[in-house]
């Protein structure tokens, strides 16, 4: 077992086991914070996929900002919200709300689904692609295929993205400036 | 085996030199606010007090670790090594010489930024965790601080991106003088890529860069809660702010990644802006000082040095200005700080566009 599938499988059990904690832990705090593993774990798999820009904004993102205002948010609720948050009833069998049952038996067919159909030969299109050298290696620089991506192929999402980050923004604003006096 | 041993070396010589570097960077910073205050600031231990900061090393690995009842005993373990890991990690990317780099990786500049931003999640443990009044002002002053703080930071970084054209930090430092592959022009006009020295930094290839450097230099203080922007830990006010309850080698700890943040931030100054390891001195007709003075040896000397004396100048900054107040704080942020450095993400968009063509 060499260091990359060592690693790689670390990443991982670490990104299922706190994300189990994360849900399972009766004190808030900690789970908020053990959710930085969570995300922190998430962003080394990324690194697996080569997505290192896709790591590295998770880690900023979500780390640096999302992650944060959720503390803060934590930090800023009155007692009463999160004594109710804090005092779920812990029986396996209790079902509070059927959809989110139904939302997880879901994703579950999915990835069973998933599962019978894979098998360990690749797909004929990355054999195509490995024969005639279309692949990216480690060392390659990501960064500008995606400048040049994010202004050709995917300009409309990448648009609709910034107007809807403006929109957020504007309302953010709005929300919190003080009721002028009439 | 050997690439292995490597990677273990540079950790080890990195923190080996973030330590030696604390301990001096606490000496002089007491002997600058002695002379700022005049007076002469330690004398009493070795030779003009230069053996204090050992003495008060010696004193915080012996204590005794205290853990106060009402913490929460994981988080409060935790936030100092966290704290430390986050400022250490970043330093894995910063270029010290030509091709000596701890790892040269293409999102290298993006990769600081978003580990030092983990920063102030541990800060943000270490005051939920101490369960402290205190502690938690101090923790929450902090938060406030730097996520406002990183916009102004982040915008002057891509404004000076924006010019150099790469992220990879190496290769920012390498297009800083005459190892340059590309063309450098000084302010425009000159091309200077045979000259070099300090007229080939990226601070003199477009004229915006200089207010983008004091806006980088002014927001990165605040990132590392040095005054004038310590209001964190404003001891008149908030006892120590968010490391109150640490003592022993966890207060330690805190203490050595504050000077490596102040030291990675003005090296990554340094490296985007002033040159990286490029010297100063210029070809000037047959007299090749250029030349001369770029090399391995070299390139560390001058990183160092410039790295050096940018440390010095926010010492004489905290010994010099009084604390701004919370309000004024964030007024210099939001109101002033971030829409010039807007103007200048616009000027170096168009200085790219218009002029660098």
């Amino acid at each position: 077992m060499n260091l990359e599938v060592f690693l790689f499988y670390a990443f991982a059990m670490l990104a299922i086991g706190s994300a189990l904690l994360v849900v399972s832990l009766k004190n808030t705090a900690r789970a908020l914070f053990l959710f930085f593993i969570t995300l922190f774990s998430m962003a080394g798999l990324f690194l697996f996929a080569l997505a290192d820009f896709v790591a590295i904004t998770q880690i900023m993102v979500y780390v640096g900002g999302v992650l944060i205002l959720m503390i803060f948010a934590f930090m800023l609720s009155n007692k009463e919200l999160l004594a109710d948050l804090q005092n779920i009833s812990g029986s396996f069998l209790s079902l509070p709300s059927w959809q989110s049952v139904l939302l997880a038996i879901g994703f579950f067919v999915v990835i069973l689904i998933g599962l019978k159909e894979w098998n360990n030969d690749m797909p004929e299109w990355i054999l195509s692609n490995i024969k005639s050298g279309d692949i990216i290696l480690p060392n390659d620089n990501n960064i500008q295929q995606l400048g040049i991506k994010f202004m050709t192929q995917y300009v409309l999402p990448f648009e609709v993205i910034s107007i809807f980050l403006l929109m957020a923004l504007i309302g953010a604003a709005h929300l919190s400036r003080k009721e002028e006096n009439r | 085996m050997s690439e292995i041993l490597i990677h273990i070396l540079v950790p080890v010589v990195i923190f080996g030199f973030i330590a030696l570097f604390t301990l001096f960077a606490v000496y002089a910073e007491r002997k600058i606010a002695g002379f700022v205050q005049d007076r002469l600031g330690p004398m009493e231990t070795g030779k003009y007090g230069l053996l204090q900061t050992f003495a008060d090393i010696l004193k915080l690995l012996q204590k005794e670790l205290i853990n106060p009842k009402a913490t929460d005993k994981a988080l409060f373990i935790i936030a100092p090594i966290i704290i430390f890991v986050a400022v250490f990690i970043g330093y894995s990317v910063v270029p010290w010489a030509p091709d000596f780099i701890p790892a040269n990786t293409n999102t290298g500049l993006f990769f600081i930024m978003a580990v030092v931003s983990i920063d102030a999640l541990g800060i943000l443990m270490a005051g939920w965790g101490s369960n402290n009044k205190y502690s938690l002002l101090g923790s929450i002053r902090a938060i406030a601080q730097m996520v406002s703080y990183e916009i102004p930071v982040g915008l002057s970084l891509i404004a000076a991106v924006m010019i150099t054209q790469t992220l990879n930090l190496n290769e920012i430092a390498y297009n800083q003088g005459i190892l340059s592959s590309e063309s450098i022009k000084f302010l425009g006009i000159w091309d200077v890529t045979d000259v070099g020295g300090i007229l080939a930094w990226n601070i003199f290839q477009a004229p915006h860069l200089i207010v983008v450097y004091i806006i980088f230099f002014v927001a990165t203080l605040a990132e590392c809660n040095r005054a004038p922007f310590d209001i964190p830990e404003a001891e008149s006010e908030l006892i120590g702010g968010f490391h109150t309850e640490y003592g022993g080698i966890r207060f330690a700890f805190i203490f050595l990644s504050e000077y490596a943040m102040m030291f990675l931030v003005a090296m990554l100054g340094v490296v985007i802006f002033l040159g990286g390891w490029n010297t100063p001195l210029p070809n000037i007709g047959g007299l090749k000082l250029a030349d001369w003075t770029t090399g391995l040896v070299w390139g560390i000397f001058w990183t160092f040095a410039k790295s050096l004396i940018i440390v010095g100048v926010q010492m004489w900054i905290r010994w010099t200005l009084p604390r701004f107040r919370a309000d004024q704080l964030m007024n210099l942020c939001w109101k002033v700080m971030i829409p010039i450095a807007f103007v200048c993400l616009a000027a170096s968009g168009l200085w790219r566009i218009l002029v660098m063509n």
